[in-house]
């Protein structure tokens, strides 16, 4: 059953809303948004973490930024320096917290999401693959910037 | 000494983890890195506790309760996971588990599960 154009806004909406939300919970720094773009070309991603979304609506979340804002946020919040090993662990962690968040967000608004473990993407990965994309910018206060796409399969 | 395993896929969880559990005075035995390895270690470590993720790449968090229940019914379970909504607390404490908390947790919040476990 393919869901109403009308029904899949809805849907876009509430994700977008959700992860707002659950970054909110889960990252204590202050961060400013740009607008939702839709995403007219392929996506390169230098490094991030890619979660797959299953359930009402299907797609992916990734979130991607320079190694150092993903240590910088890290470090904020557990508050030690992580490198190596550990520092891309905790990216992973952090994408399966901002999703896991998400889908208790909109779970709320009567949409049923799972999530996927996470995936490390690095190295000039492109992604593809997808109906639809959207990207936002989250300006970090004082750390950087980090994006976020949703990808609509 | 409580025994415990911390489960979850995220070796940075586990090391979070492990350091809140060690300062509460308890001895992690081991750690799992999916479902289907925290039924494995269960067997081979008999631990009192075993800490459990939801979302892993080889049988979910879950599930393993599920089974693990069915092995050993004295060992206490609490759930630790990103994933918070109702549906999937109900599941999770229908399963067997004592008790859930939502990552990204406090120490507070580790120490109340435990306390309310033992
Ligand atoms: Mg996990």
């Amino acid at each position: 059953m393919s869901l109403t154009v009308k029904e899949r806004n809805r849907y876009i909406t509430e994700i977008l809303n959700g992860t707002y939300s659950s970054l909110k919970a889960v990252v204590p720094i202050n961060y400013e948004l740009s607008k939702p773009k839709l995403v007219e070309q392929s996506i390169h991603i230098q490094f991030g973490v890619l979660i797959g979304i299953t359930g009402d609506i299907k797609g992916k979340l990734v979130l991607d930024g320079q190694t150092s804002i993903f240590g910088s946020v890290g470090e904020t919040m557990f508050g030690m320096p992580l490198e190596g090993e550990m520092l891309t662990s905790f990216s992973g962690e952090l994408g399966n917290m901002i999703a896991g968040g998400l889908s208790t967000n909109v779970a709320e608004s009567g949409i049923n999401i799972d999530i996927t473990s996470p995936t490390i993407v690095q190295g000039n990965t492109k992604l593809s693959g997808y109906k639809k994309a959207l990207h936002v910018s989250v300006n970090l206060e004082n750390v950087g910037e980090m994006g976020i796409c949703l990808l609509l399969d | 000494m409580v025994k415990v395993l911390v489960t979850d896929d995220a070796a940075f969880m586990r090391m979070q983890l492990k350091d809140n559990l060690t300062k509460l005075g308890l001895e992690v035995v081991g750690e799992a890195v999916d479902g289907a390895d925290a039924i494995e270690k269960c067997k081979e470590l008999r631990p009192d506790l075993i800490t459990m993720d939801i979302t892993m790449p080889e049988m979910n968090g879950v599930d393993a309760v599920k089974e693990i229940k069915k092995l050993d019914g004295n060992v206490k379970m609490i759930m630790c996971s990103a994933m918070g909504q109702q549906n999937m607390v109900l599941e999770a404490i229908q399963a067997g588990a004592q008790d859930f908390i939502v990552k990204p947790f406090t120490f507070e919040r580790i120490k109340e599960a435990v306390e309310k476990v033992f």
